[in-house]
């Protein structure tokens, strides 16, 4: 996918001005930035929520139609069953009750949820909510995937657990994915590569992380380096 | 524990309610103003062992029945379009404002001149349950959470899986709220009516010919059967929820292989 010369104004206040980006398939772009420095604005032009004022929004034919979406809070249906929340999402592709029931449970085992089917939203601990998000964004037959600061306000261990979580089922079948964050060490945990957003026309900071994911350490030199470039150019945005 | 101490709680408070009530009745020493709680009782079981009882509750429950049908479908259509569409929400205003303010005996008195006496306790129960209805239901439509709008069209939920798994259960809680406070207010317009137009059959009739022959202990027992009759209707309505509560809980548990709800 491919952002090529894109605008984006709101009133007086620039957020993109002919600002181009891109993020080759099949692969995770960690977008980390000041508030209000168009991080949400991106992955809604992404999700075909926003029309950019100028510029557009090239994808491959792969990435074309229906998109993955994990929201900052689990956005799961009340009244529906944990199973059921991830089967809705594959109504409208798979009309096979066989094929839909296999798929939902593949992603519910894999995040460790096949316990816990018959359970209510409300029934849920906050971090099984996210778990069954996770599953419902990659049982969704889409090739593009964006996450919008998907494990915010987590307490660390379960943050680990949901990025492991995650990245167990994106190796399994990778996507091209655009992964909004505050946290620089979790962009550079999980991205290919890192954008750090605060100039309308250009990424301030980009860098392209060639470190295999399975073998990346935070106490590592060169990402502790990465990290530390990445903090400063965030203070100073 | 709690359960048992709030029933007694209720149970003594019944029990006082019925003492003022005869305390009252020795202290006036008058049968016709405030007959006594045993001529009442003697008074309600020769009521019901006389063959039009039957009549009289049935037109009436007939009559709350099909004009609490009527407030609810209208309601639900009129309040989902008022709630989806701002101009007829505007173009509604003016009405719901204006049957919001009348007050219930001037609605029944001008039906009485409008229609027969069947069809006014009908109309004017309509009329006062309408804007309750409708008044929860387009909130209920603007209360639908804008988020979980947006995840099911991303998701790509066909119309019907949205209608059926986000708006109906978004709604439910405020259908049931405008349900319950319009059959409440059915009841008490639908025999208010009665009293007025004296059809042939009904509570509210019976309890007009009772006043005017000044026979309070018949004025109090009809009374009580139209208190029994609220709350046999909201024991039936909650009882109707419960029921379609676990019958979706039972259609989940259906739907989801190798269940393990906790």
């Amino acid at each position: 996918m491919q952002f090529l010369e894109i605008s984006k104004r709101y009133g007086h206040n620039v957020v993109f001005d002919h600002f181009s980006l891109d993020i080759p398939p099949q692969t995770i772009l960690s977008v980390v930035g000041p508030s209000g420095e168009g991080k949400t604005t991106l992955l809604q032009m992404a999700a075909g929520l926003l029309e950019p004022d100028g510029g557009r929004i090239s994808k491959e034919s792969s990435e074309e139609g229906s998109v993955s979406y994990l929201f900052q809070e689990s956005r799961l249906l009340g009244s529906c069953t944990v199973y059921a929340n991830v089967e809705l999402a594959l109504r409208s592709s798979h009309t096979s009750v066989a094929e839909r029931q296999s798929i939902a449970l593949h992603y519910l085992q894999m995040v460790g949820l096949s316990d816990s089917l018959g359970l209510y939203p409300a029934q849920l601990s906050g971090g099984m909510r996210q778990r069954v998000a996770i599953a419902r964004a990659f049982a969704h037959p889409a090739n593009l995937m964006l996450l919008d600061e998907p494990f915010q306000s987590l307490d660390i261990k379960l943050k680990f657990s949901l990025v492991a979580a995650f990245l167990n089922l994106w190796e399994e079948r990778p996507r091209t994915t655009l992964f909004v964050t505050h946290d620089p060490k979790e962009a550079l945990m999980l991205g290919d590569a890192v954008c750090c957003l605060g100039d309308p026309k250009q990424p301030l900071w980009y860098q392209k992380i060639d470190i295999p994911r399975n073998a990346r350490n935070i106490s590592d030199a060169n990402m502790l380096a990465w990290e530390a470039v990445l903090v400063n150019t965030l203070v100073n945005a | 524990m709690q359960r048992i101490k709030r029933n007694l709680v209720l149970l003594v408070s019944s029990l006082l309610l019925l003492l003022i009530w005869q305390a009252g009745s020795m202290l006036l020493d008058s049968q016709i103003l405030l007959p006594g709680i045993p001529p009442v009782v003697h008074a309600l079981r020769t009521l019901i062992a006389q063959p039009p009882f039957a009549h009289n509750i049935l037109a009436t429950a007939l009559r709350a029945l099909q004009s609490f049908l009527i407030i609810v479908f209208s309601a639900t259509v009129v309040g989902v379009l008022a709630g989806r569409y701002d101009y007829v929400s505007i173009a509604l205003r003016p009405f719901v404002t204006t049957v919001k303010a009348i007050p219930v005996m001037s609605i029944i008195l001008l039906a009485f001149i409008w229609f027969s006496s069947g069809t006014v306790p009908l109309f004017s129960a309509f009329l006062m349950g309408f804007p309750v209805m409708y008044v929860q239901i387009e909130m209920g439509v603007r209360q639908l959470d804008h988020n979980l709008e947006e995840m099911c069209s991303l998701y790509d939920f066909r119309f019907s899986d949205k209608l059926v798994h986000f708006v109906i259960p978004s709604m439910t809680s405020w259908f049931i709220a405008g349900s319950r406070t319009a059959l409440s207010m059915v009841w008490k317009v639908v025999i208010a009516a009665e009293v007025l137009t004296v059809p042939q059959y009904g509570v509210g009739a019976r309890m007009q010919l009772a006043q005017v022959q000044l026979q309070t202990d018949l004025v109090l027992s009809w009374t009580l059967i139209a208190i029994l009759l609220t709350a046999v209707g909201d024991l039936l309505f909650d009882a109707l929820v419960l029921c379609c509560a676990r019958l979706k809980r039972l259609l989940d548990a259906r739907g989801v292989p190798c269940s393990s709800s906790r």
